[in-house]
């Protein structure tokens, strides 16, 4: 394992821990032992396999949000809106889930379904993409804004045209079973959103560092005038890379209803966007890397839930935990830095013999 | 006798990866005018920032008039009265003359009016045409510097620091920032200029440092010295004699053709006007002038980078005007620009990732549907072989790479990519002289290989150098192109500042 | 009518504040992302702050007080150790997120019925409110609205008129020019960050003791953002960001009557989404932008 690598995991470690330790000061507030409630958070994360598969549950949506920042990430290019591309993905594959019932074979459908999912949140990320690529709009501002219309029509389609035929709360009807995705493992909630999610991970890792279209938008993202000269086309690279991210929070609207929900909540995951920049920021952008991050917050995810159930700790101490570990990952990069940046003095000055 | 104005005593730099000065003394004297001569990466930058407060030394000491001084900013240094102009403007371009000559020296509200008048006062005083109210990015070059001095008068500087004062200035204006500097002289003032241009420090200075790697090489009084001593202790051997460019057979096909070419920036202004030459293959055009006459606007619409106001561009007879870069990439035209880690490199991938920049859209590298990294590293290495590319390998990330180096895997690529047409833009700009030499001898390889060769520089010795015919561009256009056995000093200093010569 | 449009200037005073304290910090060179996160804070200080006290001032005290903090926080990390403002902004809105929901419940435990506090009231100005339509609309609001009227003119004096200002707006363009100048690039951006804490505090306070009377975690829904947009699309000047705080506290009380009145032609999710496809617009149609030269860079010295 070369130095830097081992450096980049042993301060991600050392940002998790302080992350949690700052958490856990808070719960000081509370009046409560952080001690406990973390040890309790540690051994309630494994003491079931049903708990235990429930981290990966929770992964899922994390991975491909995750990606959707990611990949634009690597382009130099700022996907806030990965959260609406979420519920685009969610309502399209919720319309399609309701119109299909049992009409169709139940993998065909599915596949039908993932399909509008990719669409719907594609169009929706690729608008960014186009008005960012045509009228230089700032992608930043764009794609965040476009999060609340995107929450403003899914409130409205609860309300009217998804409604559930109850009429009584801003939900769907659940979709037939033959719409849900599978569960691979018994006794579990751990459905194959997840393997799709891994394998979608993976196939985006091999497109950035295998691919020629990659290779380019690593260049795009590192230094625009160089790729400018080199005759890529960054235009149509903010485009796809905007489509493809969109697509990718859509599939995790797409695992989340038809994996987990089974129909369409008001209100649910809202924070699986901001989530999703954390992950990829605990990563470092990589792929592969987003896999382990979307894992380990995953587990933080299930303990912290518990940890509101038994021990009364709000809920909200989740937010705090994913926020101080991105916030300390972010001064683990200061660090490391500075660090290298004082190793190489030094060995000059040795080398020197000042 | 009294302590001299300044001194500078045993002052050691290092950065990450290299030493920049090691153990630096000298002293200047009131109303004396000092040149730090040496070449590039000499150190001589480095120690001037420290005397202005952007640096600060690992070791040393510094004293203004016997007395040990702190100087952690800038704001230090003015105190002290020390001012220094940097070869990159430290002006806000978007901001008027009179808002960058306050900057950061006038407190509370602000009264244009009578900072406008004090301004005019203090450039008549000098001799300088300014119009306080004109905005910065509006202004030539050389006015601009004018500015720059400006505000270190205006902040009554009594040591003014220049960073090579006259590289965008044409010898006119040379000879008159020569003159200001010798009059604030005689007031009692000092002066560092910094330069790598012999000439200038045998004109104007009273002493001459030497730096060369870091150090102090010697101190003399320019009287009792000669332009081959202080090249040879600025380059620590005699330099070498220029390489023997004999014409090869010149081949009679016309490669490049320019007829008419104009074009314009973004606020309109012309930035070529009406241009036409024609490069055959297997010939070198240089284009001398000095920075910013329409030189690097000049291959960027060769290139595709800039689209044309008017004329037409033909490459081996084929109109490109309307092609756009990548088209123009494929029918064979290299470029080597002047900003080379902005332009022409990506300073995060590797080398080998580099080397494939121009060529990602190619199947030659491709092994459907992902890329033939084998083949790609391959060709890196025998370009690491062919170029004596001091690398850990292909895999080793350009940014680590020395500016030499990374101009080698540079010239390497688009002298493969050029396979007509090749434009070299500054290509030895900060380069050692090791390096400087090695993309000598490509580029005559090149042209010894049949291939079409335009080069743009402001070093005059390198176009004399390299060129069979030689143009200047002067604002934009261009003066008249002179083949080299009819070129002479004289003729191409006129034409650079304005006066055009007949035949083209 | 005149109602409307005294509304809409009173939605806008939160706008104003977070937009101007904007266009200071991005004159200077630093984005704060983090403007949402410090809106919800700013609002809970203030809702805590005033609950416990029954005062409206140590309401607004404390709001700029953890606004501030805050901001100072992510002024450190951005300023000073150089991080990326736009990740580093994500870290703390979503650290915020939480934060304002623990310390609710850690301070007010879970109560059984919301807890409220007085409103800000209006304070009519003697005579010139009684003046037709204009008395109305601009002299019948609130002490923080009031204080638009001194802060805009201020703002842009300040900005264009002085050496500060001078200094500030040099600092954003070209920092290497500043520093040569002798101007301490770093202290001056943190300095704006502050800024922007404290004014974003009162902003994100007048929400929740300002209008509703009461603290929700989702009582600022994205305006830290607009605020946030705002100071792009008024060109990062004073004036720029009165007229898109005016325009979008239009767009929000048109939706607040729309929404009240039930109006059945145009659902109201419409109207709540209004605001951010005004926005979307704008970015788009602004194609010229006088964008402070070195914004979103981070200034580094030697290594």
């Amino acid at each position: 394992m070369s130095p830097r690598f081992r450096d980049m995991l042993l301060s991600i470690a050392v940002a998790v821990v302080l992350g949690l330790g700052a958490s856990a000061a808070l719960l000081l507030f509370l009046g409560r032992s952080p001690v406990t409630a973390y040890a309790l958070l540690a051994a309630s994360v494994i003491r079931d396999g049903y708990t235990f598969a429930d981290i990966f549950v929770k992964a899922t949506p994390l991975i491909l949000t995750g990606l959707a920042f990611a990949l634009t990430y690597k382009a130099n290019l700022f996907n806030i809106g990965a959260q609406g591309q979420f519920y685009m993905g969610a309502i399209a594959a919720t319309a399609a889930s309701l119109v299909l019932g049992n009409r169709l074979p139940g993998p065909l459908s599915l596949v039908i379904v993932f399909v509008a999912a990719v669409a719907a949140g594609g169009l929706w990320g690729s608008f960014v993409g186009f008005v960012k690529a045509k009228f230089g709009a700032n992608e930043f501002l764009v794609s965040m804004m476009s999060t609340y219309v995107a929450l403003a029509a899914m409130n409205y389609l609860l309300r009217t045209a998804l409604m559930e035929t109850k009429h009584e709360y801003p939900q769907t009807n659940p979709f037939a079973p033959g719409l849900w995705l599978p569960i691979f493992l018994r006794g579990t909630r751990l459905h194959a959103g997840f393997i799709l999610a891994v394998l979608i991970a993976l196939l985006i890792w091999l497109l950035l560092f295998r691919t020629a279209f990659g290779y380019r938008i690593r260049v795009v993202g590192h230094n625009s005038d160089a790729a400018r000269l080199a005759g890529i086309d960054s235009r149509g690279i903010t485009v796809t890379t905007f489509f493809l991210a969109g697509a990718l929070a859509a599939t995790a609207g797409f695992t989340e209803t038809n994996g987990v929900q089974h129909m369409l909540v008001q209100g649910f995951n809202p924070n699986i966007g901001a989530e999703g920049i954390g992950i990829a920021i605990l990563a470092n952008a990589n792929p592969v890397g987003v896999i382990f991050a979307s894992i380990l917050i995953g587990a933080l995810k299930v303990g912290g839930t518990i940890m509101g159930q038994t021990s009364g700790v709000p809920a909200s101490i989740i937010e705090i935990m994913e926020g101080f570990v991105m916030i300390f990952v972010i001064l683990s990069y200061f660090i490391r830095s500075g660090l290298e940046i004082r190793r190489s003095k030094k060995e000059l000055r040795r080398a020197q013999a000042l | 006798m009294d302590s001299p104005f300044l001194e500078i005593r045993g002052v050691t730099k290092l950065f990450s990866k290299v030493v920049a000065n090691r153990n630096v003394s000298f002293s200047v004297g009131k109303g004396e005018v000092v040149a730090l001569l040496g070449e590039n990466g000499a150190g001589k930058s480095t120690i001037m920032k420290i005397l202005y407060g952007l640096y600060r030394a690992d070791f040393g000491k510094i004293l203004i008039n016997g007395k040990e001084q702190r100087i952690e900013s800038p704001k230090d240094a003015m105190a002290l009265g020390i001012s220094m102009i940097q070869q990159a403007f430290s002006l806000v371009s978007a901001h008027s003359v009179a808002e960058n000559i306050v900057l950061g020296t006038v407190k509370g509200l602000l009264n244009r009016r009578a900072y406008e008048r004090k301004i005019r006062n203090l450039a008549v005083q000098y001799g300088f045409n300014v119009d306080p109210a004109a905005i910065v990015r509006d202004l030539p070059v050389g006015v601009q510097q004018k500015v720059e001095i400006l505000k270190a008068l205006f902040q009554n500087a009594s040591l003014l620091i220049m960073d090579e004062p006259t590289a965008v200035l044409t010898p006119q204006e040379a000879a008159n920032l020569m003159d200001f500097v010798r009059r604030y002289a005689a007031a009692g003032n000092s002066v560092i200029f910094i330069t790598h241009k012999l000439k200038e420090v045998m004109d104007c200075a009273d002493r001459i440092i030497i730096m060369r790697s870091g150090e102090v090489r010697g101190i003399l009084p320019r009287a009792g010295t000669d332009e081959k001593e202080l090249s040879l202790l600025m380059i620590g051997h005699e330099l070498p004699p220029l390489p023997d460019v004999s014409a090869g057979a010149l081949q009679a096909r016309e490669m490049l053709r320019l007829q008419g070419v104009s074009v314009r920036d973004r606020h309109g202004v012309f930035r070529l006007r009406d241009v036409s030459f024609s490069i055959q293959e297997g010939e070198i055009l240089g284009i001398a002038g000095v920075s910013g006459n329409g030189q690097q606007e000049l291959c960027e619409v060769v290139c595709g980078s800039r689209p044309l106001a008017s004329g037409r561009i033909w490459l081996d007879g084929r109109d490109i005007g309307s092609l756009g870069i990548r088209e123009r990439i494929e029918l064979g035209i290299g470029y080597v620009p002047a900003d080379r880690q902005r332009d022409g490199m990506v300073m995060e991938m590797t080398l080998a990732e580099n080397m494939i920049l121009k060529s990602s859209y190619s199947s030659k590298w491709q092994k459907r549907p992902f890329l033939d990294r084998s083949r790609i590293r391959h060709y890196a290495t025998s370009c690491i072989e062919a170029y004596s590319i001091r690398t850990p390998g292909p895999d080793a990330v350009v940014r680590g790479l020395s500016g030499g180096n990374q101009q080698k895997v540079i010239v390497a690529r688009e002298v493969d990519n050029g396979t007509r047409l090749i434009v070299f833009d500054q290509p030895t700009r900060g380069l050692d002289l090791g390096a400087i030499d090695y993309v000598h001898k490509t580029i005559l390889e090149e042209r010894g290989r049949g291939k079409c060769v335009l080069l743009v520089s402001t070093e005059l010795s390198e176009i004399f150098a390299l060129s069979d015919r030689v143009g200047v561009l002067y604002k934009g256009v261009l003066q008249g192109i002179v083949p080299k056995g009819e070129l002479t000093m004289e003729t191409i200093g006129l034409q650079m500042a304005g006066y055009s010569t007949s035949g083209r | 009518m005149t109602d409307l449009l005294a509304r809409a200037l009173m939605m806008s005073t939160p706008l104003l504040f977070g937009s101007i304290a904007e266009v200071f910090a991005e004159r200077s060179g630093v984005m704060v992302c983090a403007v949402e996160g410090i809106f919800l804070l700013g609002a809970l200080g203030g809702f805590v702050g005033d609950y416990e006290s029954h005062s409206l001032a140590v309401g607004i005290v404390l709001a700029v007080l953890v606004g501030a903090i805050y901001a100072a926080f992510y002024g450190w990390i951005t300023v000073y150790l150089k991080q990326h403002q736009i990740v580093t902004g994500t870290a703390f809105n979503l650290l915020a997120t939480g934060l304002s929901a623990f310390f609710m419940r850690a301070v007010f435990g879970v109560p059984v019925v919301p807890l409220t506090v007085e409103p800000l009231k209006a304070l009519p100005v003697p005579l010139l409110s009684r003046t037709p339509v204009l008395g109305a609309i601009l002299f019948n609001q609130n002490i923080l609205t009031y204080s638009m009227y001194f802060i805009v003119p201020a703002a842009w004096f300040v900005l264009y008129r002085t050496s500060i200002g001078l200094t500030i707006r040099s600092t954003g363009e070209n920092p290497e020019a500043a520093e040569v100048a002798g101007i301490r690039v770093e202290r001056i951006r943190f300095s704006m960050v502050l800024l922007a804490g404290a004014m974003g505090g009162i902003a994100g306070a007048f929400y929740s003791i300002g209008y509703l009377g009461m603290f929700t975690t989702n009582i600022i829904g994205g305006r830290g953002w607009i605020a946030f947009a705002i100071c792009f699309l008024g060109n990062w000047n004073p004036l720029g960001a009165l007229a898109g705080t005016l325009i979008f506290g239009v767009a929000e009380a048109v939706a607040i009557s729309m929404q009240s009145s039930g109006s059945l032609l145009l659902p109201n999710e419409l109207f709540i989404a209004l605001p951010y496809i005004l926005t979307i617009a704008l970015t788009i149609l602004r194609r010229s932008f006088n964008v402070p030269g070195k914004l979103g860079i981070p200034y580094r010295k030697e290594n």
